[in-house]
C-alpha cells in the first residue's frame, strides 16, 4: 500500500506554492520516501536562499518536521543523497550535517548537481517508517 | 533466507533489436519494490533514441515507463518515488507540465535536479514502485 504524507506545515506544500507535481513524502513497504528537500520557509513557503550551511539548517529542520509528522525521525534515516551546487563545499556540508545525525549516520552519497532556483543544497532521503 | 531478485524483461522489443544494450536491466524486483533504471527517450520497439525537446522526451519516457510498469505487474499509481535528471534546471517547468499529465493525484514523491546526461539526453527518469 502507498500512503501519502501530507505537508506538516503550510509552507512545505511545494505543489501548492510552486506547482511541483509531487507529494511531500510517500510511505510504502516500511519505508518513507521524501521528495527532494529544499530550503523553504515551513510557514510561508518562501525560498530561504543563503549559504550552504544556512540552507542545510533550514532543510534539516524541514526534514525533521516531515519525518516526525510521518511517525519517523532523523534518527531513522536509512539513505541520504546530498546534492550540492559545488563539491568544493563538501567539508562545509559535513560540518552542518554531522550535527543532525549523531546517533549513527545513515548511508549517504554526495554529488554536485544543478539545484532548482539556484539553491546550494537539496537532500533526497529515505527513512524507516 | 535468500530473498528473490527478479529481473523484468523489457516490454516490446526483442533484446536483439536493441543492438548493443547497456549493461543494465530496465527494472529489477527486490523485496516489495520494483526498481526502474534511469530511462531516456527511446522507441521501445526499435530501441532507437528519440532526441527531442524536454517536453517530448519526458512524454516518451513516461509512456514507456507506464508500459514497463504494467508489463511488470505494477503501474504509475504504485510509484512511490521518482528522480528526474534534466540537462538544465531552466527546463523544469517544461518537464513538470508533461509529468503532471501522467501521474495520479496525489502524485509520488519526487526529486528533480540538473546534471550532465549521457548520449545527448535532455531528460532521464528513474523510479521506485511497489511491485
Amino acid at each position: 500500500m502507498r500512503e501519502v504524507i501530507a505537508a506538516p506545515r503550510p509552507g512545505l506544500d511545494l505543489r501548492r506554492h510552486y506547482g511541483h507535481h509531487q507529494s511531500p513524502a510517500i510511505r510504502a513497504g516500511g519505508l518513507i520516501f521524501c521528495s527532494g528537500m529544499l530550503p523553504i520557509d515551513p510557514e510561508t513557503g518562501e525560498r530561504r536562499h543563503g549559504t550552504l550551511t544556512s540552507e542545510a539548517h533550514v532543510i534539516l529542520g524541514n526534514l525533521k518536521l516531515l519525518l516526525e509528522a510521518a511517525g519517523s525521525s532523523l534518527d531513522r534515516l536509512v539513505q541520504v543523497h546530498a546534492l550540492i551546487y559545488d563539491s568544493i563545499e563538501y567539508d562545509v556540508l559535513n560540518r552542518v550535517y554531522r550535527q543532525y545525525v549523531a546517533n549513527g549516520p545513515p548511508a549517504r552519497t554526495v554529488w554536485a548537481a544543478q539545484i532548482e532556483a539556484g539553491f546550494k543544497i537539496q537532500l533526497d532521503v529515505i527513512a524507516a517508517a | 533466507m535468500v530473498a528473490a531478485r527478479k529481473i523484468i524483461p523489457p516490454p516490446g522489443a526483442e533484446p536483439a533489436a536493441v543492438g548493443s544494450p547497456p549493461p543494465a536491466s530496465l527494472a529489477v524486483k527486490g523485496g516489495d519494490f520494483l526498481f526502474v533504471s534511469g530511462l531516456t527517450a527511446v522507441d521501445l520497439k526499435t530501441g532507437a533514441r528519440l532526441h527531442g525537446t524536454t517536453a517530448s522526451e519526458t512524454r516518451q519516457i513516461l509512456a514507456n515507463l507506464k508500459q514497463l510498469l504494467e508489463a511488470a505487474g505494477s503501474s504509475l499509481d504504485r510509484v512511490v518515488k521518482v528522480n528526474v535528471l534534466l540537462h538544465s534546471m531552466l527546463e523544469a517547468p517544461n518537464m513538470n507540465d508533461v509529468y503532471a499529465q501522467f501521474f495520479p493525484d496525489p502524485p509520488p514523491a519526487r526529486t528533480v535536479c540538473g546534471a550532465r546526461l549521457p548520449d545527448g539526453a535532455k531528460v532521464i527518469i528513474e523510479c521506485t514502485a511497489l511491485a
